[in-house]
């Protein structure tokens, strides 16, 4: 019967816990465990933790490293300076587009860059 | 969901927080700016100038008039900024050169509209940006991609790292490899990734122009975020295996 069912589970509510417990690693904190941590990760690396999320960081060191990874990536992503260089058809395609339209006027043509 | 239309340029309005806020044209670093909140090198010069001494200002007026050889030499500024955009976005050089001669003759038609509200960089950035969303929109690859990233299955959803500890990324990182791991992300996830992460938009802006949540743009970004964790990994467990 769902309803009966529905009670078990109710009555079980530490079913769960429990079976998350067994496989997580030691050291982890016991108001807080990875699973709670990293599903509110992208929060946290936007906005900073709660107190409970940065007990938590301070005592495993899993979550603290996958921390530190992601913050290392977009800290790294920022210092990717525009190098790539465009072959030198993509601007002949401009201009002749350009004259065509009759914009640009063809004795403004030069090749300076 | 299928991405926006992509805003026209004359109407565009860059979003920007106090912390991110373009400078006036006239204070501008002459290094990299990042479009949104991101990097931006301490300025240096007073004025941007281009190759030719002339300021970039005058450049722009004068190109505004129809001059040839200023737009030409506001183009040369601005090309690599522009074709980085288009390569990192796309993954495909040939694409990336189509794109960028598109953004340019859309620049050369518009410029006239360009009012100076926001950084010239930053107004011709947004342009861009729409240039290669349109194109991916009508190419329709990426609408599926980002149906697949912004309804993830469980599957698809982050991988947790419960109990395995390993060595952190910090200092492993070159270049080079970061490149070539955002290159091999979903599309979904590397566009998501190369607005925020690497050109410096902000969720608002990136949820405006996708078309989707800002929800959805921060759970996209952490799901590339945490993919180029793996691909980096990854590439760092070859080159310590090839080193043995």
């Amino acid at each position: 019967m769902k309803t009966g069912q529905n009670v078990i589970m109710a009555d079980q509510p530490n079913v769960s816990a429990a079976a998350t417990a067994a496989v997580e690693p030691p050291g982890r904190n016991k108001q807080m465990n990875c699973a709670d941590f990293q599903h509110d990760l992208p929060l946290i690396i936007d906005s900073g933790g709660t107190q409970e999320q940065d007990e938590h960081l301070q005592t495993c060191a899993v979550c603290r490293d996958l921390v530190s990874d992601l913050r290392y990536i977009a800290e790294q992503a920022k210092l990717l300076v525009p190098m790539h260089e465009p072959s030198p058809k993509v601007w002949d395609g401009i201009e002749e587009k350009l004259k065509l339209e009759g914009l640009m006027k063809p004795a403004q043509a030069r090749r300076t860059l | 969901m299928a991405i926006r239309k992509p805003v026209p340029v004359e109407n565009l309005q860059v979003v920007q927080n106090a912390s991110s806020a373009a400078p006036q044209l006239a204070h501008e670093s002459v290094g990299y700016e990042s479009a949104g909140n991101a990097t931006t090198f301490p300025v240096t010069t007073p004025k941007k100038m281009l190759a030719s001494g002339m300021p970039e200002a005058e450049a722009i007026e004068r190109a505004q008039q129809g001059d040839g050889e200023c737009f030409e030499s506001l183009y040369g500024m601005h090309k690599r900024r522009v074709y980085s955009l288009c390569l990192r976005m796309t993954g495909n050089t040939a694409e990336a050169e189509d794109l960028t001669q598109e953004a340019f003759l859309q620049l050369y038609r518009k410029i006239a509209t360009f009012r100076g509200e926001s950084a010239f960089s930053t107004w011709l950035h947004r342009l861009a940006v729409n240039v290669v969303l349109m194109h991916l929109r009508k190419k329709g690859l990426p609408e599926v991609s980002l149906q697949e990233t912004l309804e993830p299955t469980e599957e698809d959803g982050p991988k947790k790292d419960i109990g395995a500890h390993d060595q952190v990324l910090a200092g492993s990182i070159d270049r080079v490899n970061l490149e070539r791991a955002v290159e091999s992300l979903p599309p979904g996830y590397r566009i998501i990734f190369v607005l925020h992460d690497i050109e410096g938009y902000e969720h608002n802006e990136i949820a405006e122009m996708m078309g989707c949540s800002i929800g959805n743009s921060k759970s996209q970004l952490h799901k590339a975020r945490m993919k180029l964790r793996d691909l980096l990994k990854i590439t760092r467990a070859e080159r310590a295996g090839a080193r043995r």
